[in-house]
């Protein structure tokens, strides 16, 4: 991969040594892509310097980001949300901008947010932050305060008919949070570590709370319902970013104005501000272009054109001046509001709190938290999540790998001379195999395969299990990530981040999902043998479908289905006249929802199996039975099943493994919900590698561990299978 | 008391007719074989008393009663199969005790009525092994056991010996006929094999295109057949069949003038059983020999006649190659006339007591 890179880089040289375009990335889609690309043109008019513009998908923005630049592949220029900066900073992937920013051109919070350690990095493009969406014709005095605010909200409710004061994505971190800083809690104390069990979270979490049980705002509110319930005016206000303004409807009269201020505190609820910056790669090819780049989308016309029609709210003060902004109510009122809001952390600690948060909110929400408990709730899967370097002292061996290593080895020499020592007489190699070289000839290609495929990644997983990775450096710590695995540090063993608690609903999960399967499967293929069923080749080609989807498209569609609100699942309960199930709120209902999703996808397979097998059992069989006198049942249950057995053992265990590391559907049909509770063993050891601070030592132990589980399993059916097979 | 009656049984599948209205009645402990060329509808037949086909139109009756309804289990009969059919997860044992558990029978009773089935047919030191295990024979006598031991009132038998060498063969035909003196039951038997016909029925039925032919005492059919079909299909080598007239008190046909009493006229096919043929210096029936068998003391020639091919025995000292011209004559009255389409049996020879 390396020479082709270098080949490749070798003859872009080659091509155009001189004027080889600055690469810009950025991760815009519809007026926003419109706008940047008009600015960069604007700009190669102006300097006569060409840009190659590349718009990357989201997801992967960041990643490619920290893994093109370093290798000198990536772009010259690059716009991100400032969360991210100071981890591009760790990672040495954007210059700094101190020098050259003209602090006095910028909103003073948008130059504060791209501060790191006194370095700042970047030129700020807009902001984004929260604001109160008032329908003018339902309320005609934004609040100024929450007293005023919730005696609004009073009048403007009635939960019968439908109708809210309030909407908005309460169940969301970042909505939150002015409520946590107007209810005078902080978030990170002065050691930088987050806290949680605060008064002032508890305050915040049971006004949310009043509010919900009020009826002042409506449950299990997603972005899409707050759109219809605000354009139907059924919502009387809503909190919402500048991008709210696009999904208005028209007819709406609506005002923007800064969130009230709490009337206890006399704080005013304090959003978070998230800055968009033109950030500066470390490795530009040519850095006074890059910059000069850089600046110009921040400024002047390019902003102008981030108004519209980007419809962004411009960083730069200048831009406040210009005719078109002037007018500009929307624009205004969020200038306003940024005014009041704090930049998001850009510390590590801040990646840290968005779980913690969203498992008290939700508890809080629906009801299983108290407003006062949900903060130690949090508090206690923050310091599970965030788990320290173990200590190296106080576990013998832990500092180093050295003496394990030459454990290891001397291990192995003990073994390979056991082995020399025990095969007799030695005989001259070349005379014991006399074609060794053309039979490692035929074996090399199929060994090299297996060796880079499978034995450097297995052995890497393994040595990695005994390591700590923090922020890029791994430390050597033994055994300790097993020990706290399996010892379940920092939490109850019947809490959801458990192994243990893991291990037993992993087991539960293979174990319905395999029966379900095979009894399913089972039944299909008993109706589908009967020769005589009319359009048998049909209904086979149809219940084959599932298993020929997808999986993650049949996981994406299932997910679509069980949603709260516009799920097919809900709306045929409603036609039948029952409650809606939100299916992800609780435990039984989404290990249900999971279960359902990959039996749909999993029955097939059984079915071919049985099918087949079926058919070779030999009709006569049967009405040998028959004459004996068997009734059918008893001939399923002393014929057909016993015969099946042999074919579908090992189906089952393979099932067994297969759903047991069943990755895909939990990650996209229940994501974990309720709190991590219907996560299995591979998508815990997923969430810890790369959800939760990329614990890499600790998720790779999580590996290992499951990879004995499904040994000790294989281990098990053998015994089971083995007196069958003789 | 426990005899079989059919009554009207016709059977098609699709639009092909199997069975076309078959009256049939079996006494109380007789050994019925049922024989035909494949596709006579004989297999059919046996599978509707067992009652694994269901019947078109018609009555299957057990000791007087109405079984068409009934499913098979609740028939009482024991059906061995072609195939044997034998569990291939079970042990001998448990599949001889298959049937008597489904019937709730005591454990005493079932260890006690299988081992009484093992000793009977020399199964007992094979009773734990698995069918794979067994030699063909071995299966063939496990298949018979299992319906041994449930003791049913019909025994039904499809082809049982099909699968299995000659000597094996020869070695059964002669098991069963015993079992068939010790137990006593009824016996319905189907075969293609006429020697097994002859062998071990007290009555054969014999079928063609899903008739019945004609049933009786196996040598009453071979003596006296009711039709032409009858007299080709049993006997070995098979009957001799000419188109002849009547003329005078002669039959004459193309190269051949025989004379034979009785009483018809006309046009009728003559039938001549090989075994009633010699050769010799002189006789009726002139032709060139196309294959000779030689079985030691005697042999069979196959002869091209004018009147189409004749097979005839010769005295083995006889020295007879092919492409001879021999001369064959019958050993006394020995012809069988039926009508000239076969339909009827219109003289038999007086039969040899």
């Amino acid at each position: 991969m390396r020479w082709l890179a270098v080949a490749l880089a070798l003859s872009a040289c080659a091509d155009a040594p001189a004027a080889r375009p600055l690469k810009l990335w950025h991760a815009y889609r519809g007026g926003e892509e419109q706008a940047i690309e008009r600015a960069v043109a604007r700009f190669t008019e102006e300097t006569h310097v060409a840009v190659e513009v590349l718009s990357v998908p989201y997801d992967a923005f960041s990643s490619k980001l920290t893994s093109a630049i370093p290798h000198g592949a990536g772009p010259d220029v690059f716009i991100f949300a400032h969360e991210r900066l100071r981890q591009f900073h760790r990672l040495k992937v954007v210059a700094p901008t101190t020098q050259r920013l003209e602090r006095a051109r910028y909103l003073p919070s948008t130059v504060e947010a791209l501060d790191v350690d006194g370095e700042l990095y970047g030129y700020p493009l807009s902001l984004k932050t929260l604001a109160l969406f008032v329908n003018t014709a339902l309320v005609t005095d934004p609040p100024e305060t929450t007293d005023q605010w919730l005696s609004q909200l009073e009048a403007t409710s009635d939960a019968e008919r439908a109708r809210f004061g309030l909407a908005y994505a309460a169940g969301d971190f970042y909505l939150h949070a002015p409520f946590v800083f107007g209810f005078g809690a902080r978030l990170f104390d002065d050691a930088g570590r987050a806290s949680f069990d605060t008064k002032g979270m508890a305050r915040s979490l049971a006004f949310v709370k009043a509010l919900q049980t009020r009826g002042f705002m409506p449950q299990e509110v997603s972005g899409a319902l707050v759109k219809s319930l605000f354009n139907e005016g059924r919502a009387a206000m809503v909190i919402s970013g500048p991008w709210f303004t696009g999904e208005i409807d028209p007819s709406v009269r609506y005002r923007i104005t800064p969130l009230p201020t709490v009337s206890e505190t006399g704080l005013p609820l304090t959003p978070f501000l998230g800055v968009e910056a033109a950030l500066v790669s470390s490795r530009a090819s040519r850095p006074d272009d890059a910059h000069r780049l850089a600046e110009f989308l921040s400024r002047g016309e390019a902003t102008a054109l981030r108004v519209n029609p980007g419809r962004q709210i411009p960083a730069e003060l200048a831009a406040y001046e210009r005719p078109e902004v002037v007018g500009d109510e929307a624009i205004a009122a969020f200038r306003r509001a940024a005014e009041r809001a704090v930049p998001t952390p850009n510390t590590l600690e801040m990646a840290k709190v968005w779980e913690p948060m969203k498992l008290a909110l939700r508890g809080v929400l629906q009801g299983e938290v108290s407003p006062e408990a949900a903060g130690a709730l949090a508090e206690r899967r923050y310091a599970a999540l965030n788990r320290e370097q173990p200590s190296g002292r106080d576990r013998p061996g832990a500092t180093s790998p050295w003496p394990w290593l030459v454990a290891l080895a001397g291990g192995l020499v003990a073994f390979a001379v056991r082995q020399w020592r025990r095969r007799g007489p030695p005989v001259p190699f070349a005379r014991r195999y006399p074609e060794a070289a053309r039979g490692l000839a035929y074996v090399a290609p199929a060994a090299v395969g297996i060796a880079v495929l499978i034995v450097v990644p297995f052995s890497v997983g393994i040595s990695l299990a005994f390591f700590h990775h923090e922020a890029g450096d791994y430390t050597f710590v033994g055994l300790a990530n097993f020990v706290d695995i399996l010892t379940s540090k920092g939490y109850r063993v019947t809490e959801p981040l458990s192994f243990w608690f893991t291990l037993a609903v992993t087991i539960a999960w293979t174990f319905v999902n395999v029966a379900l399967h095979l009894g399913i499967g089972l039944g299909l293929a008993l109706l589908l043998k009967d020769p005589l069923l009319k359009l048998r080749a049909v209904y086979r080609v149809v219940l084959i479908v599932p298993w020929a989807v997808p999986n993650y498209i049949t996981a994406l569609m299932w997910k679509g289905m069980f949603h709260r609100q516009f799920g097919a699942i809900n709306g045929l309960l409603a036609a039948l006249g029952l409650e809606p199930v939100s299916w992800f709120t609780h435990f039984s209902t989404s290990f249900a929802a999971n279960v359902i999703t990959n039996t749909w996808l999993g029955f097939p397979f059984m079915m071919v199996v049985s099918l087949g097998a079926l058919q070779s059992i030999p009709q006569d069989l049967y009405e040998a039975a028959e004459v004996d006198g068997a009734s059918k049942w008893t001939q399923l249950r002393r014929i057909t099943l016993p015969l099946l057995k042999p074919a579908l053992l090992p189906s089952v265990i393979l099932g067994c493994v297969w759903t047991f590391n069943m990755f895909n559907i939990i990650y996209l049909v229940s994501g974990g919900e309720p709190g991590g509770a219907t996560d299995i063993l591979v998508s815990e050891a997923y969430r810890w590698a790369f959800q939760r601070n990329e614990q890499y030592g600790f998720a790779a132990a999580y590996s290992v561990l499951i990879f004995f589980v499904l040994l000790g399993w294989t281990r098990l059916t053998r015994r089971l299978t083995g007196p069958e097979a003789a | 008391m426990s005899g079989l009656r059919l009554v009207g049984i016709r059977k098609s599948y699709g639009d092909h007719p199997v069975v076309k209205g078959v009256d049939l009645e079996v006494a109380s402990g007789e050994f019925l074989v049922m024989v035909g060329p494949s596709g006579c509808g004989k297999t059919t037949l046996l599978r509707v008393i067992a009652g694994l086909e269901a019947v078109d139109s018609g009555q299957v009756l057990m000791s007087g009663a109405d079984v068409t309804q009934v499913p098979p289990r609740d028939r009482d009969v024991g059906m061995v199969f072609q195939s044997y059919a034998l569990y291939p997860h079970m042990t001998v044992r448990e599949n001889l005790a298959f049937g008597l558990e489904l019937r709730k029978v005591p454990r005493a009773d079932v260890d006690a009525r299988v081992a009484e089935a093992a000793a009977m047919l020399e199964l007992t030191n094979l009773l734990e092994r698995k069918p794979k295990a067994l030699s063909g024979g071995q299966r063939q006598r496990v298949a018979m056991g299992r319906v041994i031991v449930r003791r049913p009132r019909l025994f039904l038998f499809d082809e049982p010996l099909s699968n299995l060498d000659t000597a094996l063969r020869v070695q059964m035909r002669g098991e069963l006929a015993r079992l068939h003196r010790k137990l006593g039951v009824t016996m319905v038997y189907v075969t293609h094999d006429q020697v097994e016909a002859m062998t071990l029925a007290t009555r054969v039925a014999v079928f063609d295109k899903g008739v019945l032919q004609q049933v009786g005492p196996p040598l009453e059919l071979y003596h006296r057949p009711g039709n032409a079909f009858v007299a080709g299909f049993l006997g070995s080598p098979s009957m001799n069949l000419f188109d002849a007239r009547r003329e005078g008190t002669a039959l004459v046909g193309a190269g051949f003038r025989l004379e034979a009493a009785g009483d018809y006229a006309g046009d009728v096919k003559l039938g001549l059983r090989p075994q009633d043929l010699t050769v010799s210096a002189d006789g009726p029936f002139t032709g060139e020999v196309a294959a000779v068998e030689r079985l030691g003391f005697d042999g069979y020639v196959f002869l091209e006649t004018a009147a189409g091919p004749l097979t005839a025995r010769f005295d083995g000292s006889l020295p007879v190659e092919v492409g001879q011209t021999v001369r064959v004559r019958p050993n006394g009255d020995v012809a069988h006339v039926f009508s000239a389409d076969g339909a009827r049996a219109l003289r038999h020879p007086e039969a040899p007591r």
